[in-house]
């Protein structure tokens, strides 16, 4: 990579110079320029030719379906650029407009988004990507070595793609999968290890360099196997049952109701007598729109008053010891359950 | 402790990821049995009892949390889950998502019966494609149930669960990056005010929980929010899940009571089972958090108080320990790789600063520092305080300056291996500057 090593800044004779500094700096190798914009100048398909493969029937099922889910169409973009890498392999440029298009918003948005994100990839990679896991409990494990042997045994460095295209070796950030450290995902599976035939990550097994060529071996065993890599059939699987955000592109939901739950009761009510009377003072509810205090009058209830729903107190100047109050609260048309009764202490 | 008390991570090898079996295990019944004949208010109201405290990292009380959220502005209300953990060190919301989806689904819908909201998405990470499957998997086997969708068990209330998928930016797990994120925009930071609380995903009141917050709410309601609150200490309520990965002798997900000290989870044959090796130094929370030496592990408790007192933070429960044959100089040039890769580039302190101390330890491993470079990292670890729109940078500049600090001779060694040390650092070429 041909990164400038050094320093420029201006000399007396206020002239430009360049002056190597004593630090070169190794470039640090980001998932972003690994199989991002490293290469601008890699051949871009034109609309013609990527259209067929995002218009068909299936494609315009699920992207409806993920309209459906946002009140804004931009809400998808990023869920309806996983459905273009998933179909094309990788998000290149008019594919990005198309998808701009289908969510309502500038292609410089969506630009900006998809150069954001370290996971769309802006190049095609090998048919499996490696993606280890560099920070700081797979390194304090060995990760590097892992990486260094990778490397060795493809003969490619991060970044690069095995002549045969079978395999792109890129260093990320933490996969969440630090248990197990060192990690790495072979394409969407974490693997480190592989038993009856499939990729697995079990607790306390982590990678050696065995294990990573057991993984490459799987690797070519499947390549061998299948024409082309078996698709996921929809990322992330698909939802059945639900009918889409109220208001949103192709949904019949109905927006929440506003009283759903039942009325708000008073709650925490506690009764203090003293010798101004009884003094009542509970948790007031933002959703009260009227209350009312009953004293116990034999096996009846008598109102003694009507508190400001705003009031944090309530004095009953008749009251004495021993008697029991409770308080009832109103939401807008709704009457809650009484309050718990408490005897004046 | 007699008896261990498992909360979110009771069904783990059970099987629960199917419904019927979560069912068995005594999954749902919160919701068939109480939740609907609990008004919104007394629902926070027992969260507040619980004394439950968000386990993503900063800890807020996750009633006081709700009770923010305003009601009948008209707006529908959101409710965003967390998933996006990308914070090196933490793997239990992958590992709670994995075994037990249905009980988030749970915790879900009576986080938005108390909220009143109608739509609810789970923020996935996007290296998490597998938990997306079986999370979508366990969604339609509610939707199916009747548990999701509309007029639920025959009330009029209606939910919503939604999994979206993020695509790899560790700064997603800010929530206004989140809901930026959400929204279909490059995940960057707002500023706040306003809090999300008010206006947050699509300008509409948002509240965003943890997973683990989350999963904890069905115990609380098949239990009680006292029985809860009795598990843990004064100041945080019930159990916490803790990653522990590193130099032990068992690494994984281990949840135990908040103020368990920390060595028993090291050394407990229960849980971690011992530390490979002589313990140099442990950094608690997440790499975001200060290191702290063996002495003060011994004092250590893990809980929210302790840890402040001790000039770290409980964060969001990984736990790191690593034995004397690491080298800290390298274990501190990943946090910074990592930090000034992840930086979103909003705030010129942090794009430019975590670049910049990035550059300066990088020469310090190659065995080109300079003296007087570790006051210089100091003080940028000062700077990143308070001049950034997220905790970003000072996520970078705290253990930073915990790492030197606490192994200043290791760092001194580094930097006396250049013949020239004693020269001053020539700054232009050290200037920040991303396309150095
Ligand atoms: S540090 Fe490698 S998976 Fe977390």
């Amino acid at each position: 990579m041909n990164i400038i090593q050094g320093a420029v800044h201006f000399v007396a004779n206020n002239k430009l110079t360049f002056e190597k500094g004593p630090m070169p700096i190794k470039p640090y190798p980001s998932a972003a320029n690994q199989v991002g914009h490293k290469n601008k100048l890699y051949p871009q398909p034109s609309m013609e030719e990527i259209l067929p493969k995002l218009e068909t029937p299936a494609v315009k099922v699920r992207i409806a379906d993920l309209l459906s889910r946002y009140p804004e169409p931009q809400g998808a973009l990023l869920e309806v650029l996983w459905v273009i890498q998933e179909v094309l392999g990788w998000v290149p440029r008019e594919s990005i407009r198309w998808a701009s298009k289908v969510c309502d918003c500038s292609p410089a948005h969506a630009y900006g988004v998809v150069t954001f994100y370290t996971m769309y990839k802006q190049v095609p990679t090998g048919r499996y990507l490696l993606q280890f896991c560099r920070n700081i409990c797979c390194e304090q494990k060995g990760a590097s070595g892992i990486i260094a042997y990778t490397e060795k045994a493809l003969k490619i460095k991060t970044g690069e793609t095995t002549p045969d295209g079978l395999f792109t070796i890129v260093q990320v950030e933490c996969l969440g999968a630090c248990g197990n450290a060192p990690v790495m995902l072979v394409n969407d599976e974490f693997a480190t290890d592989v038993e009856g035939g499939k990729l697995t990550m079990r607790d306390g097994i982590t990678l050696t360099p065995e294990r990573v060529d057991k993984i490459l071996k799987w690797c070519y065993d499947r390549s061998e196997k299948y024409e082309e890599e078996p698709v996921r059939d929809a990322l992330g699987g698909t939802l059945v049952g639900h009918k889409g955000h109220p208001g949103a592109p192709g949904s019949s939901a109905k927006p929440q109701e506003m009283d759903y739950a039942p009325a708000c009761p008073v709650l925490g009510l506690k009764a203090v007598a003293e010798k101004s009377g009884v003094t009542l003072t509970w948790k007031n509810a933002p959703e009260f729109t009227h209350l009312v205090v009953e004293r116990a009058d034999g096996s009846s209830w008598k109102k003694v008053g009507e508190p400001s729903v705003k009031d944090k107190e309530f004095i009953d100047p008749t009251g004495l010891a021993g008697m029991a109050y409770r308080m009832i609260a109103t939401s807008g048309d709704r009457v809650a359950k009484p309050s718990t009764e408490e005897k004046a202490v | 402790m007699a008896k261990t008390i498992k909360v979110c991570t009771d069904n783990f090898g059970k099987g629960a990821q199917d419904i019927a079996v979560y069912k068995k295990l005594g999954g749902y019944t919160s919701i068939s049995s109480r939740l609907f004949d609990l008004s919104q208010f007394e629902v926070i109201d027992m969260v507040k009892r619980s004394n439950l405290r968000g386990r993503g990292g900063a800890g807020f009380p996750t009633g006081l949390k709700w009770s923010f959220v305003p009601r009948h502005t008209g707006k529908p209300v959101y409710i965003v889950v967390n998933a996006d953990e990308g914070e090196p060190g933490t793997f239990k919301d992958h590992f709670l998502m994995n075994e037990d989806p249905h009980r988030l689904i749970e915790g879900l819908i009576i986080a938005g019966w108390a909220l009143g909201s109608r739509t609810a998405y789970i923020y996935v990470r996007g290296e998490f494609l597998p938990c997306i499957e079986s999370l979508n998997k366990a969604i339609s086997q509610a939707y199916v149930d009747g548990l999701l969708g509309e007029n639920i068990g025959g009330t009029k209330f209606s939910f919503d669960i939604y999994v979206h998928r993020g695509a790899g930016a560790y700064i997603c797990g800010e929530e206004t990056a989140l809901i930026n994120s959400l929204e279909g925009k490059r995940g960057e930071p707002r500023l706040k005010p306003p809090f999300p609380a008010v206006s947050g995903a699509w300008k509409s009141p948002t509240c965003v929980n943890n997973v683990e917050t989350l999963m904890a709410l069905p115990w609380i309601f098949q239990n009680s929010p006292e029985a809860y609150a009795a598990i843990g200490t004064g100041c945080a309520g019930g159990t916490k899940v803790f990653c522990v990965s590193g130099d032990v002798k068992r690494t994984g997900v281990y949840e135990v009571p908040i103020g368990t000290p920390m060595m028993d989870l090291l050394n407990s044959p229960d849980y971690a089972g011992g530390i490979d090796g002589v313990l140099k130094g442990v950094i608690p929370g997440g790499s975001s958090c200060p290191v702290l030496l063996p002495e003060e592990c011994e004092k250590a408790t893990l809980d929210y108080e302790c840890m402040i007192s001790l000039n770290t933070m409980f964060g969001s429960g990984a736990v790191m320990p690593f034995n004397t044959t690491r080298d800290v100089v390298v274990l501190l040039n990943t946090l910074g790789n990592f930090y000034s890769h992840e930086s979103c580039g909003q705030c010129t302190p942090c794009r430019e600063g975590t670049g910049y101390a990035k550059r300066v330890i990088n020469s310090i491993l190659r065995g080109e520092g300079h003296d007087g470079d570790l006051e210089l990292l100091l003080s940028l670890a000062e700077q990143y305080n308070g001049t950034t729109i997220c905790p970003l940078a000072p996520a970078l500049g705290q253990p930073m300056s915990a790492f030197i600090n606490k192994y200043r001779s290791e760092f001194d060694a580094y930097i006396e291996k250049n013949p020239n040390h004693a020269s001053p650092r020539i700054s232009a070429t050290h200037r920040p500057g991303a396309f150095w």
